[in-house]
């Protein structure tokens, strides 16, 4: 058996967006751009961390912005993430009675439990928004990089905006299609990973 | 009604204590309740300050250091050698202040925060692996610090690496050896079993942990006379009360940790030694007249004189 | 509103909506009910971020970054290949080595989570190999992995130590006795289940055989050396010595053993960021769920109702098992220490108990808490990395969550578990 993580790897490149027209080419370029964001914001992360240490023990000279600056990596990543894990059915849930239900009754709760989960992460997206401006009026600047808070946490309201519309879409995905979609792009039971979907 | 009251310690650390005393007072002599949240039970201390911002929380303790990143100002209280040690001195001092009490105030209005009282939690002391003398023992000691511009600034003009590293993973750190020193007051050296993993506690006599406490200025506002003149009793006998508390606190403390690891050695630097140090405090003056924002000079003009003020009286 | 709250929380949860959403749900209800609105939801952003931040968080990305190289190249393979030179041969050898593993690099790293995946991450597929059963495999990696926080360095004690003024030190060593009894107890259970199900074994290797594994892991031999002469060396903390992991199996997969591409390490990071991402919005909905238990002081109404001043020391030490286990099955083990410690310390003051013996025991409720089900993290760590689905990760763990729960009783009746390094250490 080969190791898990090597054939799971998403291909962006035969991603099709589950929207029609222009709609579809500007979700695949938006998809195109949270994959990049994951990676590069992995890649810096141990760059930065490893720059701390080599400033630590070389140059005697800690790096005093690098763990502002992964924090502002660690909410890029999980914002831009779980937009991307929305939109390739990534999301972790406890299915074992959902697998269990008769296919009718699993399309209408597919339905219901994308409609909701797109309910909350609008409200989410909207409240995130007052949070980010409520940040940007009162000023307040990270320590080290000297930089307002806020430009580190507006992933935040994107975020949750991006699955919201990911969620949203595959309720509607699932009223106007056959078969039980778990993502616009993802079919239940599609099997890209050689083992179960979660 | 029901009021909460956020800190950044535990329940009897320094500003558990103040806050105790708080509700106390304001429970004997009003109908309202306080609820205590301590350290870490609401989020972070960016978090709770943000709640009492936004009236979630009424009250809410925090050190100048952390406001820093809301009011530059507040950082004045990192410059080295500006606040005196004797304990009756800065009694008086943060009582009668002029920059504390009629300075401050509008600057944390215009947080929507109103400036109830600073007090001290005592004297900072070093803890280290070697012990130390003077500057030159401090050269390539990595050296934990909060991140805060001045502090980074104070322990660089030291001759210290000064170290960034998150509260949690500093006993760790000490006792591995990442970093080989940290400063704070003996209290909180003691309750943090930080004396664990440390061999030499020094008093340079270089600063006095100073904090604040607010509420929410929409909050304030709204309350009848009544209740105000309740809270600022309440704040009055609190402050009272922290200062008697802490009066031998220290040397208490730093008892308790003799006690518990006898091979400590706890040494207090005398004048002469301390004036390597000493020297270095102007180079950190004038980096917070940068960053210290507008009133940066004016505040510290008038906590010198507060300070003379108080040295006289 | 408690009953609400958890009710449709697990409602949610059995219903299959997303993870996140029971969490968030619970939150939603506890903010609107609190303050009569939505008026405040602002804050539960703040907490959803501010749950994600914490630097120490930072290790868990760096090592499931460092595992995932490790495991597309050759590293991890050959780190194997010589464990299973050793114990190949031994009936349920290769469940045990990773149990050891689990537990040494859990206590070296101190975080479950990174453990979950580091040492998981490359085990799992050859205990699956070997002929062992997926949620038992699942099961023993999750559970051992929770032995991090018994064994030195645990942030779980060093938060204890501090809210309650417990020596630090002796809580470390006190936390050795249950460890390694935990261990040992679960390569028991590892070898009944290899009999039972007769997994079978490898042939003997020859000394030849083992002398081949042992170059051809020289190289990869430098991970273990980096971890714990790193971190116990003083050289780094654990999430720097993750991030030095990552440049090494950089160094190793792409320079070495040319078996990695820059293409390949694109798609590494960026698999590595989608897992971090659906763990970490648990991780941040968690943090606001806490938020709503701390500030509607949910703990000390429930704890109020039960006459704990009467019980005596048992009565005592039983009642706080039973809240931080149940405590740490919903929020976060870091979050419960803050809340739970505070309330019960007059209690164990009054009854005369040792401090130290509390901590362990505490220390060790949260671990099993972190892996039990519904919202234990280290199960949705597990989901996440290996892509299994929830009821799977969790329908092993039964057994093994017995063997913690039996440690804990033992412990409250036999305190020298705990203690006796401790006494033997500090001379009491
Ligand atoms: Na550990
Ligand atoms: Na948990």
């Amino acid at each position: 058996m080969p190791s898990p993580a090597i054939d799971d790897d998403i291909d962006d490149a035969g991603y099709v967006s589950g929207l029609p027209g222009v709609l579809g080419v500007v979700d695949a370029a938006v998809a195109r751009i949270e994959a990049v964001l994951l990676a590069v914001g992995v890649l810096l992360m141990a760059l930065n961390t490893i720059a701390n240490v080599v400033g630590r023990y070389l140059l005697s000279q800690s790096l005093f912005f690098s763990e502002e600056l992964n924090q502002a990596l660690i909410v890029l990543i999980t914002f831009a993430g779980i937009s991307y894990a929305a939109r390739h059915g990534r999301h972790i849930r406890m299915s074992a009675f959902f697998d269990a239900a008769p296919p009718r009754l699993r399309k209408a709760m597919m339905v219901v439990i994308a409609a909701v989960t797109a309910a909350a992460m609008f409200l989410l997206a909207w409240y995130a928004v007052q949070y980010v401006s409520a940040q940007a009026s009162r000023g307040r600047l990270l320590p080290a990089l000297q930089i307002p808070v806020w430009w580190i946490i507006v992933w935040a309201p994107l975020g949750f905006f991006l699955t919201g519309l990911q969620y949203a879409l595959t309720a509607i995905k699932n009223m106007i299609h056959k078969d039980i979609w778990l993502s616009t792009s993802t079919l239940e039971g599609y099997d890209d990973t050689g083992e179960e979907e979660v | 009604d029901t009021w909460r009251y956020a800190f950044e310690e535990a329940m009897d650390e320094v500003q558990g204590k103040f806050a105790q005393k708080f509700k106390e007072e304001i429970e004997a002599n009003s109908d309202h309740e306080i609820q205590l949240f301590p350290f870490g039970t609401l989020g972070e201390s960016a978090d709770t300050m943000e709640q009492a911002q936004s009236g979630i929380l009424q009250f809410v303790d925090q050190s100048p250091g952390f406001t820093g990143a809301l009011i530059p100002e507040a950082q004045v209280f990192f410059v080295p050698y500006l606040l005196p040690q004797d304990e009756e001195q800065l009694a008086s001092f943060f009582k009668n202040s002029k920059a504390i009490n009629e300075l401050f105030p509008p600057l944390y209005a215009e947080q929507g925060l109103e400036l109830l009282t600073m007090f001290p939690e005592g004297e900072v002391m070093m803890t280290t692996a070697e012990a130390v003398t003077g500057p030159d023992d401090l050269d390539e000691v990595k050296f934990r610090v909060m991140t805060n511009p001045l502090l980074v600034e104070s322990y660089r003009a030291f001759g210290a690496t000064p170290t960034p590293l998150p509260w949690g993973e500093v006993y760790g750190a000490l006792q591995t050896g990442i970093i080989q020193g940290q400063e704070n007051p003996a209290f909180f050296i003691e309750s943090t079993k930080m004396y664990e993993v440390t061999d030499h506690i020094t008093r340079t006599g270089h600063n006095n942990f100073t904090t604040a406490v607010m509420a929410n200025k929409d909050f304030y506002d709204g309350l009848s006379e009544e209740d105000q003149t309740v809270i600022a009793d309440a704040i009055d006998a609190a402050f009272d009360y922290i200062i008697d508390y802490q009066k031998g606190l220290t040397e208490e403390s730093l008892e308790k940790i003799k006690e518990a690891k006898p091979s400590i050695t706890i040494t207090t630097l005398s004048d002469e030694e301390r004036q390597p140090f000493m020297d270095t405090a102007d180079s950190v003056e004038q980096e917070f007249l940068e960053i210290g924002g507008d009133q940066a000079q004016e505040i510290l003009d008038q906590l010198k004189a507060d300070l003379e003020a108080a040295a006289d009286s | 509103m408690t009953l609400a709250i958890f009710g449709t929380m697990i409602l949610l949860l059995l219903a299959g909506f997303p993870m996140m959403i029971p969490l968030i749900a619970g939150s939603l209800i506890g903010f609107v009910a609190l303050f009569g609105g939505m008026g405040q939801l602002d804050t539960m952003v703040q907490q959803i971020l501010g749950g994600i931040r914490p630097a120490s968080l930072i290790a868990v990305p760096m090592f499931i970054f460092a595992a995932d190289i490790m495991t597309r190249g050759q590293s991890a393979s050959r780190l194997i290949d010589l464990v299973m030179a050793f114990v190949g041969h031994l009936k349920g050898g290769l469940a045990v080595s990773t149990a050891a593993a689990c537990t040494l690099f859990g206590a070296v790293s101190g975080s479950t989570q990174a453990t979950v995946v580091a040492v998981g991450g490359p085990l799992r597929p050859r205990m699956l190999r070997a002929g062992y059963g997926d949620s038992f495999s699942l099961a023993l990696i999750v559970n051992a992995s929770d032995i991090a926080f018994l064994i030195p360095p645990s942030i779980g004690m060093i938060i204890y130590g501090v809210v309650s003024g417990t020596s630090i030190s002796e809580l470390f060593i006190a936390g050795i006795g249950p460890g390694v009894l935990i261990l040992v107890l679960f390569s028991i259970y590892s070898w009944l289940y290899a009999r039972r199900h007769d997994v079978p074994t490898e042939p003997r290797a020859s000394w030849p055989e083992r002398g081949r594994a042992m170059r051809r892991a020289l190289w990869p031999l430098g991970f273990p050396v980096i971890i714990v002469g790193g971190i116990y060396g003083g050289i780094f903390s654990p999430t720097e010595a993750a991030a030095a992991c990552v440049l090494y199996a950089l160094i190793l997969e792409m320079v070495v053993f040319r078996e990695m591409s820059v293409k390949q390490l694109y798609a590494t990071a960026k698999s590595t960021g989608l897992i971090t991402a659906v763990v970490f919005i648990l991780v941040g909905a968690g943090a606001a769920f806490s938020y709503v238990i701390s500030f509607a002081q949910i703990p000390q109404q429930v704890l109020g109702g039960i006459g704990i001043d009467e019980m005596g020391q048992y009565g005592v030490l039983f009642t706080i098992s039973i809240a931080f286990f149940v405590g740490c099955m919903f929020v976060d083990p870091i979050v419960v220490i803050l809340i739970l410690v505070p309330i019960f310390a007059p209690v164990v003051d009054s009854v005369g108990l040792d401090p130290v013996l509390v901590g362990t025991i505490i220390t060790l409720q949260v671990a099993i808490g972190s892996a039990t089900p519904p919202f234990g993290c280290d199960i949705f760590t597990a989901i996440a990395v290996f892509k299994r689905p929830y009821a799977e990760v969790v329908k092993g763990t039964p057994p093994f969550i017995l063997m913690l729960l039996s440690v804990a009783v033992l412990l409250i009746f036999f305190p020298q578990i705990a203690l006796f390094l401790r006494d033997l250490a500090f001379d009491k």
